[in-house]
């Protein structure tokens, strides 16, 4: 089974090339760490659900890359050639000479219209040469205008034309004191409308990556693309082949199927986060050792504690007791407790066999109205993920998001309220009106998180 | 005691047990399921397709009792659902492509009928969080639309298979290999299996023509046993077995019935038996237009489509106009339960309603 990658705007450009090269250095890798006959499967697995391999000596990745500026696609697709162990289709991208001005209005409105049927036409071709097409991975930002409001636009796009098919949307949140003025405005519209039209939005945000290139990293001057690569290398940790159900003979054909199943089944909770340990400087690596109980442990602490990352997890937060207030379970709870709807954990490399997952299965863990059967599942292979022995992931569907996610919409509606900066949204059509649903349907979900 | 297939055990000439279940299309992997899940899941099969003896919803869910009432059951099924027939049809080998159509009217393939849409009353504890059965329709959804894009794939490969073969074939009128031919081609020594197989069909219809043949006999025999299942009459859905039955029960209505009331039931009766039969000729009046079933599928790139084939734009047609027809009663409907709702706030004081 097969994904098409939709790269929207700078931001989704780059990070789908970093994608791409994550996943292909992976597969070309010696670490593998396990038997030949694995390799092999597993290396299928990957080319065919992000490479076809026509006609051509390298693996052409299945992506359309749509911008409004030529600057970074050609770029991308320069390096990606220059790579010399997969590509881009030459024919497979969009870009016009002026971008939106971070002003999601006109993405969404003017250029996406505008130029709906020659996207959707690249699409349209990308999808034709799976035999299976599994769904859609877009990647765009939230906050800038070409990715997030062309996004939006063409995510509604994917739904009308492939109303049966998986669509992932992954975008990255802004950094808190990001340059961008409208950047809350623009998030507001584009989660609003990702929110009705898209399965599940798998969110980074930019500062907790940041962190992570600074102290797991040991980056001193963090540039995008060391942040885009700790992203690339999460996401591969998630989409690389792995058996999905247990005992399992072959690598699961529908990664996205499986994901959306496991994780987003109800339509009012779609927000994914993801977390992985361990993660560190490849030449760091040669000189640690990981046990699987550690591992899991810190992971289990990130995911209830809500840290982002191995470092500064905060030990003392535990799960409620369970029957104490069986009718007040969530108002009782500890302030700083995530509860979780659905986790997925992801175990890569040497004995991921003899993990004991028990804790993750734990019902106080997750929301009184699932049991940890439905909510929790696991996903395994033995081969090592790039050059990590061991390495685990964590993709959760939790309240994790509740806070920027309440920051966000309480300073755009602080801006709202003075009416700034409105009218260069309205003199491209989205009125009043338009920000006011916006409103509703996050505060909604804001609620819907809270109330667990 | 909590064996279902216990009749077919007996006759032992007929499919062994294990190749039963693998064969079983509503048992999924049935090995994999532990013994409560078991129990629960041939409770749910028997209430879908319409079985309504309350004893067999009422056996314990350890399996410590109730290999009575599972003859009972699966006498049922066996008449009922002409079981037999259904798994011997279903595991045929099959040496050609073949796809399900469907054009009926309720999408319903023929045998289902008779199932009931009513949940089972043992079923769901009393409290369930409405989030939960979201989550769970959720997952259907999502499950339906993986099945959905595994059957696209399987009909691109068809297609290519089809495409790469044609002129192939020795037979003219398809010109091109199926699956199964063209596995044959590339790998001929798997030949033996396919002969295989087709010995197990051809023993298993032998059985079943040995089974035919004795089937009355069985029948017999389960009516002889029919005084052990206590109350089986005394229950509104009574269990309609082939003749012996039938007597028996109209005779106890009729010791039931007061003389004077004699008349007026009888022309009760009378008209609904008369409505029911009008249905049943509705039901089974042959529909030439509506196609149901296996059919072979054979590649054609330009000869225009036989009469028999399904055409896309009539069948569009028809949906138009059948959505046309909804879309009136829905209206319609909505007309009716506003009119309702006028009716009920008039009878509110101090409240306003504004109708939708």
């Amino acid at each position: 089974m097969s994904i098409v990658t939709v790269q929207l705007g700078q931001c989704g450009n780059q990070i789908g090339h970093e994608v791409f090269n994550a996943i292909c250095s992976d597969v070309h890798g010696t670490h593998g760490l396990c038997s030949k006959k694995e390799n092999e499967s597993y290396c299928d697995a990957c080319k065919e659900r992000f490479f076809c391999e026509e006609e051509s000596e390298v693996p052409v990745a299945r992506a359309v890359l749509v911008d409004m500026e030529p600057k970074v696609i050609s770029q991308t697709l320069s390096m990606a050639a220059r790579s010399g162990y997969w590509k881009y289709d030459d024919r497979s991208h969009f870009c016009q000479k002026q971008g939106s001005g971070n002003n999601w209005a006109n993405g969404y409105s003017v250029h996406g219209p505008r130029h709906k049927e020659v996207i959707m036409n690249l699409v349209q071709k990308e999808a034709e040469k799976c035999d299976r097409l599994g769904g859609f991975f877009t990647i765009m930002s939230m906050a800038g205008g070409t990715g997030s409001g062309l996004g939006a636009y063409v995510t509604q796009c994917l739904r009308d034309a492939f109303p049966t098919s998986f669509i992932l949307n992954h975008v990255i949140w802004p950094y808190g004191t990001g340059e961008i003025i409208v950047q809350n405005y623009n998030s507001v519209l584009t989660l609003s409308h990702l929110y009705q039209s898209s399965d599940a939005l798998l969110v980074h945000e930019n500062d907790v990556i940041h962190k992570i290139c600074a102290q797991l990293m040991n980056i001193k001057q963090i540039s995008f693309r060391d942040v885009n690569q700790v992203i690339a290398h999460q996401l591969g940790s998630v989409f690389q082949p792995t058996y999905t159900a247990e005992g399992g003979l072959h690598y699961s054909r529908n990664p996205l199927g499986d994901l959306m199943e496991t994780l987003v089944p109800h339509p009012e909770f779609k927000m994914l986060g993801l977390r992985n340990i361990p993660q560190m400087p490849e030449n760091s690596l040669a000189y640690s050792t990981f046990s699987w109980p550690g591992l899991i442990k810190h992971l289990r602490q990130m995911l209830i504690a809500n840290a982002k990352m191995e470092e500064g997890i905060d030990w003392q937060v535990r799960p409620p007791r369970l029957g104490l207030h069986p009718l007040s379970h969530s108002a009782n709870k500890p302030l700083q407790f995530n509860t979780s709807i659905a986790n997925l954990v992801i175990l890569r490399g040497k004995d991921m066999h003899s993990v004991d997952l028990g804790s993750f299965r734990d019902p106080s863990l997750y929301t009184s109205w699932l049991n940890p059967q439905d909510a929790f599942n696991v996903w395994k292979t033995p081969r090592a993920f790039n050059k990590y022995e061991k390495s685990a992931s964590l993709v959760s569907n939790s309240q994790f998001l509740l806070k920027p996610l309440d920051n966000v919409v309480g300073k755009a509606w602080n801006m709202f309220a003075s009416k700034a900066y409105i009218h260069q949204y309205t003199k491209f059509g989205i009125e009043e009106e338009d920000f006011l649903d916006s409103f509703t349907a996050l505060e909604q979900v804001i609620s819907s998180y809270t109330i667990l | 005691t909590t064996c279902l297939l216990l009749p077919l055990e007996n006759s032992s000439s007929f499919l062994s047990r294990t190749s039963f279940y693998n064969n079983c299309w509503f048992f999924p992997s049935m090995y994999c399921l532990s013994l409560y899940n078991q129990i629960r899941f041939v409770k749910s099969a028997l209430w879908y397709h319409g079985y309504g003896r309350p004893e067999l919803y009422r056996l314990p869910s350890d399996g410590s009792a109730g290999s009575r009432e599972l003859l009972l059951a699966f006498s049922w099924l066996l008449h009922r659902l002409s079981l037999l027939e259904q798994l011997l049809a279903r595991n045929r080998v099959k040496t050609g492509d073949e796809t399900s159509v469907c054009t009926c009217e309720d999408d319903l393939p023929n045998s289902q009928t008779g199932t009931t849409e009513i949940a089972p009353e043992y079923g769901l504890e009393d409290r369930v969080d409405v989030r939960y059965l979201q989550w769970l329709n959720g997952r259907l959804r999502f499950q339906w639309r993986s099945l959905h894009a595994q059957h696209q794939e399987q009909c691109k490969l068809l297609h290519k298979i089809h495409l790469f073969t044609s002129g192939s074939h020795m037979d003219q009128t398809l010109g091109h290999f199926s699956v199964t031919e063209t596995d044959l081609v590339r790998q001929p020594e798997n030949y033996k299996q396919l002969l295989q197989l087709l010995e197990l069909e051809t023993m298993q219809l032998e059985a079943f023509l040995e089974w035919k043949q004795l089937e009355p006999v069985y029948w017999q025999w389960m009516v002889m046993n029919q005084t052990d299942f206590e109350g089986i009459f005394s229950q509104k859905s009574t269990i309609l077995f082939p003749l012996p039955f039938f007597p028996l029960q109209v005779k106890t209505k009729e010791e039931e019935l007061q003389k004077e009331e004699f008349s007026a039931t009888a022309r009760k009766i009378q008209e609904s038996v008369e409505l029911k039969l009008l249905n049943l000729t509705h039901l089974c009046a042959p529909k030439k237009t509506q196609l149901h079933g296996s059919c072979r599928l054979v590649f054609r790139s330009k000869h225009p489509a036989s009469k028999m084939a399904v055409s896309a734009t009539e069948v569009i047609r028809e949906l138009q106009m059948r959505e046309a027809s909804l879309e009136r009663e829905l209206k319609q409907l909505q007309e009716e339960c506003r009119q309702r709702l006028d009716e009920i706030a008039e009878g509110l004081d101090g409240v306003i309603c504004i109708s939708p």
